[in-house]
């Protein structure tokens, strides 16, 4: 192996000429066009989240419509990650559409190892690109102005609570709309919650809430909303540009939300400290769990008692949702907005077909194939489209989409947990530190003083600080521009 | 007549050059591939080639970035704890089936049963039975007053790190049991008599005889059971990944992380370069002090 002394910014230049180059080789040709009658085969990398159960059951409809054959292989989050970087390094055509974790977006994109689907989009008016929650684009899709992979399946955060219980202990319905939550309060949250631990529903002593403390990477997708919440930022200044990676991870309100994160963790099951994101749904569905708030693929997920079990849960019919509260009344709110798009490997030698798959895949009518599936119950309401949003039928199935359309539009993925380069190893000593202060070995100010000093040490030892590459201002506005840009308005 | 003579002299190292060549390949390039790496920054997670020359850095920060003392401390509890304790559960047992009591032949065929499980099939089977909600193991220790902490024995930072020690002992002690007893098997029964005759008690003749007769054997499997423990993972990965905290982080762990999550291949090289001097360190000294008196 030859080492060659090269600067990330020279490398980056030549993955994004070599990413040009594979663009225009490719013949696009009509992508309006379906490849009818094709005997095209496709193989799809996904991961075993609930939205792949829902694809699988309705690929034969884009088959049948195509002639393309879809060969869908479902990996764990982990193995995927190391088989997609394995075939990259590689350079094998291992698959020709992927699944993207919104984390990956900017490795991938940097190092030209999926290719920008700008042209595939600007060309092709069925995309229905304009359909898109431009929140959703932002936070799974975009990276430096450019469109990399289209959503499959977007999670914002929400809460769910027991009605039976709110209605024994004389608590109010909570807000199911943000207009309505003028004064709801991440304090009244504490407040409930306390008011409800520990009391007797039917025979079953109830726990106030329940978190997911397992580290490094599940603690963090929970505790970073609350910490989003109390208005916690992890740089000096991203996305918007310049970038400044200079750590402010320790500061005030990540403290206070650091020891009200202990505080939800007295309120819940002790072995709590263990629990993945389904472990805390499934405790919620097994009954004795008063509140709690999680991704809202579990607004529909804990209708089930086990994950993806099909046997109805005793909550069923017990259980409303509503939106997150703010730190201060009417305050400013930031949502967790995260999920899987579908992305297409530079290295892909079916690159037409892969494109006609994710524009189907994505489309409003698949999505809502896959709402409509009804394989252990209703086990898809990730959508990413306004149309979705707005079926009736989709709203009659999955009656919580209001709320989690407004969670949506207060979603930011990118100030949340900010998909920056080497996030993986900050979201690694985050996690261990957040589950430190848990078990009570370290205090929440000596947590966040270490994660600071960790990040300190990883982002210069990754030459991020300073950072010398050119940043792009990623906001929010600029993803708007980018769509109406590429829908041809 | 000469050329016999040194046809005959390089003939052995003829026969041996494949094996040396194959060990060379396998043993030696990827250390010095590993060692060569941990000098040049490297991380997947920002290009696919080495970008620079980053002479001790990767060293530096394997202190600085990664939990690397409190692994090496459970690493070496774990080893160290693990050893000793399947080595004499693994004695004990082989006494007993030395003893010739009824059963032993099926005791012999059950006991080889949990070391042929993939140790992450144990964890896994582990991690339900000591499930806080509905476990059964846990269900039943609690039955007969045991202390079990609200946490659970995994969810706890001062029983996790046990947990995982406990769940190991519970597979390789039998590999000790059944090897020990065909240690036992080959000791010749004379010297025993020999010293009943001149009434040596059960005790001494243990300490005196079967011990030091065992010890080539005891040796070779405390070294290799030793060194498979500080290589934990699969029982670690399972059973709590490391938490909570960092209470049953190991090296092996810290290596996963780096090199397979965070994907910095120039860092996780510095750390395993660390975790073989460490281990040679103490494998080394074991085996001065094991093999310094060559008595058998």
């Amino acid at each position: 192996m030859s080492k060659q002394g090269i600067s990330r910014r020279d490398f980056l230049k030549a993955g994004g000429a070599a990413g040009a180059a594979l663009a225009g080789a490719t013949p696009l040709g009509n992508l309006a066009r379906v490849a009818a009658q094709s005997d095209q085969t496709i193989n799809v990398l996904t991961v075993g989240d609930p939205w792949d159960l829902a694809l699988r059951s309705v690929t034969d409809q884009f088959t049948e419509a195509t002639g393309i054959t879809v060969n869908i292989e479902t990996l764990g989050y982990t193995a995927l990650q190391a088989r997609l970087i394995n075939a990259f390094l590689t350079q094998s055509a291992d698959a020709d559409v992927i699944a993207v974790d919104q984390m990956w977006i900017s490795q991938m994109a940097d190092n030209g190892w999926i290719r920008s689907l700008d042209d595939f989009i600007g060309m092709d008016s069925d995309a229905n690109f304009d359909d898109f929650l431009p929140e959703c684009l932002y936070s799974l899709s975009t990276w430096r102005n450019q469109v990399w992979t289209l959503p499959i399946a977007s999670y914002a955060q929400g809460i769910m609570y027991r009605t039976d219980l709110f209605e024994a202990a004389g608590i109010d319905p909570l807000p199911s709309s943000v207009a309505d939550a003028g004064m709801w309060t991440w304090e009244d949250y504490f407040g409930i919650l306390e008011q409800i631990n520990g009391m007797d529903l039917d025979g079953t002593s109830m726990y106030g809430t329940t978190v997911i403390g397992f580290q490094p990477v599940p603690v963090v997708h929970m505790y970073s909303q609350l910490s989003a919440s109390y208005g916690t930022r992890w740089f000096t200044q991203f996305p918007e540009a310049p970038w400044d990676f200079s750590p402010t991870i320790n500061s005030e309100a990540n403290v206070a939300a650091l020891h009200d994160w202990k505080r939800l963790y007295e309120l819940s099951p002790p072995e709590s400290i263990n629990y993945l994101w389904f472990d805390a749904g499934t405790r919620y569905s097994q009954g004795d769990i008063g509140m709690f708030f999680h991704w809202t693929p579990y607004f529909y997920l804990v209708n089930n008692e086990g994950y993806l079990t099909g046997t109805p849960s005793p909550v069923v019919d017990k259980t409303a949702t509503a939106v997150l509260p703010t730190l201060t009344a009417g305050g400013d709110q930031v949502v967790s907005l995260g999920g899987w798009s579908l992305g297409m490997p530079s290295t892909s030698g079916n690159q037409e077909a892969a494109w006609q798959f994710i524009k189907w895949a994505t489309g409003a009518e698949a999505q809502k194939a896959m709402g409509e599936v009804n394989v252990k119950g209703h086990q898809f309401a990730d959508f990413s489209r306004q149309s979705n949003y707005d079926d009736a039928g989709l709203n009659e199935i999955y009656p919580f989409l209001d709320t989690q359309l407004e969670m949506m539009k207060l979603g930011d993925g990118k100030v949340v947990r900010p998909p920056a380069p080497i996030y993986t190893s900050l979201e690694g000593v985050y996690g261990l530190q957040i589950n430190q202060a848990m078990t009570g070995a370290v205090s929440p100010e000596q947590a966040l003083e270490t994660t600071e000093t960790l990040f300190q040490n990883i982002l210069s030892g990754n030459q991020m600080i300073p950072y010398g590459i050119e940043s792009f201002d990623d906001t929010l506005e600029n993803t708007k521009a980018l769509q109406a840009s590429l829908s041809g308005m | 007549m000469r050329n016999r003579y040194t046809w005959n002299r390089r003939l052995p190292y003829l026969l041996l050059a494949p094996s040396v060549i194959v060990l060379l390949a396998l043993i030696l390039y990827p250390l010095a591939f590993a060692l060569c790496n941990s000098f040049w920054f490297w991380n997947l997670q920002m290009g696919p080639a080495p970008l620079y020359y980053s002479g001790l850095d990767n060293y530096r920060l394997v202190f600085q970035v990664t939990p690397f003392w409190v692994a090496l401390k459970n690493t070496l509890l774990l080893g160290f704890l693990g050893t000793f304790a399947q080595f004499w559960f693994g004695m004990g047992i082989a006494l007993l089936l030395h003893t010739h009591l009824r059963g032993t032949g099926l005791m012999r065929a059950l006991l080889i049963m949990p070391t042929t499980l993939a140790p992450v099939v144990a964890g896994f089977l582990f991690r339900y039975l000591l499930e806080p909600k509905g476990g059964l193991l846990l269900w039943a220790l609690e039955g007969i007053g045991f202390p079990v902490p609200p946490q659970g024995f995994l969810g706890n930072a001062n029983t996790a790190l046990l947990s995982i020690g406990a769940v190991d002992t519970w597979q390789w002690t039998p590999f000790f049991a059944i090897v020990l007893y065909a240690g036992l098997l080959s000791i010749n029964e004379e010297v025993k008599e020999a010293a009943q005759v001149d009434g040596a008690s059960a005790w001494r003749m243990f300490w005196s005889i079967t011990l030091p007769l065992l010890r080539p054997i005891a040796a070779f499997l405390v070294m290799i059971r030793f060194m498979q423990l500080f290589n934990s993972f699969d029982l670690v990965f399972v059973l709590t990944s490391g938490g909570p905290g960092t209470a049953s982080r190991t090296l092996s762990f810290n290596l996963y992380r780096e090199g397979l999550v965070n994907y910095n291949i120039g860092l996780t090289a510095a750390m395993t370069w660390l975790v073989v001097i460490i281990v040679s360190v103490i494998i080394n000294l074991y085996l001065f002090f094991i093999y310094r008196k060559r008595e058998w």
